[in-house]
This record gives structure tokens, sequence and C-alpha cells, in this order.
């Protein structure tokens, strides 16, 4: 519930406070997108930790580039496998650790 | 398309989207939240009763219900008669027949919120200030057709210091004495006795409506309790009756003015109700001998400050309290260095733009390193050219490679919407403005009647837009923007004429400041050229 409506308010927030925030973000994904695909992926204390440590990263003071957010738990079995409709490839990062990566190919 | 993005545009970007943040939030939520601190239920259940009983006196049960706790006053004492005239300085206020403060009038015409009129600040209708209201609905209503008698007709406080007069009311059971010391600066004294116990409550009332608020001011009341804790009671937003107690503060307030009581005893339980606009009624249930303090005035900080320090607690901002609190301090303190609140706003502004400037200037060396990786860029985007999530990642892993990132951030943008929201409050709430004067401008509270400072703030806005690269794909979040001037300078046509001087320049200090580094950016451009024109000719030699 909670998180379906968080998820919600990230997709609002994306379609219009963004066109005018738009590009200020030093990240990719932005952190809007880093929050949505946390949020989708990982308990929310986590997500909301992550997200909120990321958003504090996102100054002058910090490189920015590329920063993906981290699988918490691995537990996802999909049953069906086709490349258009896998949304995320986990990329092995350490023991148990998932790099998230958006598939560019999924559509919808 | 990002590279070009400069902490300028972000700027304006915050700005936007905390203006956009402001209205959408004000509009959804109300910007207090309502505590209820309720301490003892089972007391609160018991005034219900009581106090529903004393409704059932005057009206039928059908409006009891709807219409609680305002308290409508028998006819043959509606027109109520003045009892006490009251001469200060800088007030006059009058006193009824019923021991009321009836009428409270402020002399000095910055105040005037109608041209050529004085500011009253009781209410015509409604709860007033002093009002007594006996639980027994019988006594009540012979309380409310028995004139006081006053030990003085007159108060001259315009020689003195303070002045005292005694109030009697002889009621067939028992007699109700009020002792009002009143001040030159607007606050008082009050001890009333009851010859014999009876449970009765004292009203704050209500504020004044006549005075027309501006938008996106709070007005309503508040109840600042022993905690540390204020509580907000916005007009129009007051659902059902909620009892408090260690209470320091209780007032009603508008955006300038405010009526309160304050010195009340650890004990005393201060009701908020509704009347039938919601809004905001103020009451407590008093002792039979009981000794608080009051005021009725402009919530200017100074003044308040010098009647009790804790009274400035009453100055509100709303939800940004705690950043619009310490701000409107700095501002005040400018204040004193420069004499002038116009050139205290241009401080301010300066202020907060340093505060800024470390991020600023990493931007801007950011942008230096940025003309490096130009091209390389270019290659980027026009390979992935229509996947912007691609081109995105693929852009950000070159700034990565470089360390260079010509983009201010999130945080920046997150940390100044409170800021900018803040700065609003203050000067949108504090009564000093008013009839503040600056060079041409007469009163900083009241809207520009030349329309010259919107029109200058639209214009640097334009130009602002002008020299910052512009970045949008989309021709129409393009064309949003090229009308976010146009619209603004609408927006601030009548805002008070001091918020718009902060908006022009702030405007002025982001044009200094992209115009140094538009300037920078083409020294380096020319010693490029320079470069590859020079290579060029090693190249043929």
């Amino acid at each position: 519930m909670i998180r379906k409506a968080l998820l919600s308010l990230l997709v609002i927030y994306q379609k219009f406070f963004s066109l005018l925030s738009f590009g200020s973000c030093r990240f990719y994904p932005s952190c809007s997108e880093y929050a949505k695909w946390q949020f989708e992926q990982n308990p929310l204390i986590y997500a909301f930790f992550s997200t909120f440590y990321r958003i504090a990263r996102c100054n002058q003071f910090c490189k920015g580039g590329i920063d993906y957010p981290i699988l918490h738990k691995l537990s996802q079995q999909p049953s069906n496998l086709t490349l258009d409709t896998i949304k995320y490839w986990l990329i092995p990062k350490s023991h148990h650790r998932f790099y998230i990566i958006k598939n560019f190919t999924f559509k919808g | 398309m990002l590279e070009n993005m400069s902490s300028n545009q972000r700027l304006m970007i915050a700005v936007v989207l905390s203006f956009v943040f402001f209205i959408g939030y004000t509009a959804i939520f109300p910007p207090e939240e309502q505590a209820l601190t309720d301490q003892n239920g089972s007391h609160k259940v018991q005034d219900v009763s009581i106090i529903d009983n004393i409704e059932k006196g005057y009206h039928d049960a059908a409006t009891a219900s709807s219409v609680p706790a305002t308290p409508e006053v028998a006819p043959a004492l509606q027109s109520s008669t003045k009892l006490v005239h009251i001469e200060a300085q800088d007030f006059t206020m009058d006193i009824d027949t019923l021991g009321r403060i009836d009428s409270m009038v402020l002399k000095k015409d910055k105040y005037n919120i109608e041209e050529g009129h004085h500011t009253e600040l009781v209410s015509r209708e409604g709860a007033k200030t002093l009002h007594l209201r006996f639980a027994d609905g019988a006594l009540d209503a012979t309380a409310l057709k028995t004139p006081y008698v006053t030990s003085a007709s007159t108060l001259d406080l315009m020689n003195s210091e303070k002045a005292t007069v005694t109030l009697t009311q002889t009621l067939p059971e028992l007699t109700v004495t009020k002792e009002i010391t009143v001040y030159a600066d607007g606050h008082y004294d009050i001890s009333i006795t009851l010859s014999k116990e009876k449970r009765y409550f004292v009203y704050l009332g209500q504020r004044a409506k006549n005075a027309n608020e501006q938008i996106m001011t709070v007005h309503g009341a508040l109840i600042y309790d022993g905690e540390d804790l204020t509580t907000v009671f916005e007009d129009g937003d007051v659902e059902g009756r909620s009892t408090f107690s260690n209470v320091k503060i209780m007032s009603a307030f508008g955006q300038y003015f405010a009526g309160m009581f304050y010195g009340l005893d650890r004990d005393i339980n201060v009701i908020v109700d509704r009347d039938r606009n919601s809004d905001p009624v103020l009451y407590f249930d008093a002792k039979p001998t009981i000794d608080f303090h009051g005021y009725i005035g402009p919530k200017t900080y100074e003044t308040l400050q010098s009647i009790d320090p804790i009274l400035v607690h009453a100055i509100e901002y709303g939800f940004f309290t705690f950043i619009a609190a310490p701000m409107f301090s700095v501002l005040y303190w400018l204040h004193g260095i420069f004499g002038n609140w116009g050139w205290a706003i241009i401080a301010l502004t300066l202020i907060i733009r340093l505060l800024m400037f470390p991020l600023t200037y990493k931007g801007m060396v950011s942008m230096q390193k940025m003309k490096e990786i130009a091209p390389k860029i270019k290659e980027i985007q026009a390979k992935h050219k229509g996947d912007p999530q691609r081109m995105n990642a693929a852009v950000m892993e070159a700034y990565k490679k470089h360390g260079a990132n010509p983009l201010g951030g999130c945080l920046p943008m997150l940390l100044q919407i409170p800021i900018f929201f803040a700065i609003y409050r203050v000067l949108l709430n504090a009564v000093e403005l008013q009839g503040a004067s600056w060079l041409v401008w007469s009163d900083l509270s009241r809207m520009d009647p030349w329309f010259v400072l919107p029109i200058l703030m639209g214009a640097t806005m334009w130009y602002q837009q002008h020299i910052t690269p512009n970045t949008f794909t989309d021709p129409m979040q393009a064309k949003l923007f090229k009308w976010l001037p146009v619209i603004f300078t609408f927006f601030f046509l009548t805002f008070p004429a001091g918020l718009v001087l902060y908006w022009l320049v702030n405007n002025l200090f982001s044009i200094a400041q992209q115009y140094m580094v538009n300037k920078q950016f083409e020294t380096a451009k020319a010693e490029r050229q320079d470069k590859s024109v020079t290579e060029k000719q090693h190249d043929k030699d």
C-alpha cells in the first residue's frame, strides 16, 4: 500500500515537476529514477535510506556519474523471460548483492 | 544537451519548483499540523456538555449543534454602548457595558488597511475579548442583560504609562469585578473576582475579519504551551473542540495583528472552538479569582519583546517557522545596521547568495573542465539520438571519466525550497514592513503603485533566461519556460513591494553570476580556437 502510494507520488513528480527541474541531477539514473527503482525492488526502510543518502550526495561537492541501486535481497522468480519483459538486469556485485540496471529494451 | 545546463538555470528551476510546490502544498494540505494536546479527556467531555447547555439557553436545539460557542448577545444589548474610553498615543480602546473590549483602533496611518481609515482590530461580529460567560444558563442570561458599572469613564494614556479602571457587575446571586490596567504599548493586566464560586469562561474571541488578508499568509489562532509547542488553527480549518492546559500564550491573529492572553496559570484549560465558518474561537475555563495579561495590537517584534519576551512566540510564519523565525532575526539585525527595511532586504539577499557561493563556485570550476570534453559529449549525443535513457547513461559515464560534472544536483535544489518559502512568509507576515519606505516607495508591505518593481522583476528574469543557455529539447517545455517571466510579472503585481524587491535583487545577482560564467566560457573557447588554428598551421608546415 505505502509502496504503491510512494511510487505513484514519484511518477507524478517525474511527469510534472521534473519538467521544471529537468536535467539538474548529477547522476545516472537520476535521483527520482533511482528512488523509483529502490522502492520497487527493496524493503521500504532500506529504499528510504538509500534514496536519502543518494540525494545528500547529489551536490556540487560530489563527482556524480553512474550510481546504480543495489538489490538488498534476491527474491524475484520471474515466470516469463524474454528480452522485452525483463525490466531490470541484476548484475552481481559481491556475495548476495546485485546492481539494479534498467533494461533499455523493456517496454511498458 | 545536459552540458549546457548552468547553475543559474538550476536556480531558476528551483524557484519555479518551490513556487509550484508552495501553491500545490497549500492547496492540498493545510500548512499546519493540528496536534491535539488533550491531557485530560474526561474534563473535555464535561466541558462539552456544559457549553452545549449554555448554548441551549440562546439557540433552539437545531442551531445549538450547528453553531457552537459563538456567543450571541441578547438583542437588547446587541448594540452595546461604550462604557470606558481609553485614549493613548498609538490607539483608542473602548470597553462596552458588558466589560468587553469593543473597539481597538490603531492611530498610526501606516497600519491603515483602507486608505484614510484607521484600522479597527475588533471584529464587528463574533466573540469579543474579555467576554465572560457562565456555565449556569439562567445566570448567563441575566449577566448578558446586566450592564457593568465603571469607576472611570475615560482613561488618559497620552501622558502616562498606564491607567487602571474597575468594572463591577452586580447580579442577583453574586458580584463580578474586573480590574483592568491598560498600558500605553497596548498590553493590559486584568484580574477578575467573583464574590461567589461559579463556573465561568473568559473569551479571547476572534481576530478582526475586516482586515483583508493577502493570500499565502497565516491567520487564525494559535496556542503556545509550556513544552515550546505551537499549535496553529487556521481560519476555515478548525474541526471540533480541543482543550489545552499549561498554555503560555493563546492568540487570535491575522496577517499583521493579534489579540492574545498570556500569563495564565498552568492548570487552566484553554478551549479552541469553531464558529460557523470553521474559524477558531478561543476561551478558557476560569477560576473565581484570576489574574492574567493580555495584548492587542500589531505583531511588532520589538514591542512584543519589550512587553514580555515570551510573546515573540506568537509571531507565526506557518509551516516553515523554524527557518523563517531565524531569517527574520537576521533581517531585524540588518535593519538595525542600515536603519531601512529596503536595504536590509537587499543585504539579506546578498547574505543568502554568499552562503550558497561555495556550491556555485564549485559548479563554475566544473564548467571549465566541461569545455575540454565537449566534443566527446557531442559525439555521444549524436550516437544515441532518440534514446534519452541510454544517452544519459553514456553522458554520465563520460562526465565521471573526466571528473567533470556541469550539473548542480538535487540536494541544493531541494535545500532552496524551504529557504524561499521562509522568505515569502517573513516578508508577507512581518508587520514591520508596514510603512517602511525605501527610495521612492513609501510602503514596502503594499503593492507597488506604479508597478515599477514587478515589471523590472519580469525584465530581469527575462534577461537572465536570455543569457542562460537553453537546453530544452521539448518545444512545449521551451515555450512554457519563455512565458515564465510574463506569468511571474502578473503574479507579482499585487504582491508587497518588499517581496518583489527581494526577487528583483536576487535576479540581478543571478545575472551577474551568469555573466561571469559566460565570460569564462568565452575566454576558454577563444583560447581553444587559437590553439586549433595554430595546430592547423603546424600541420600545413
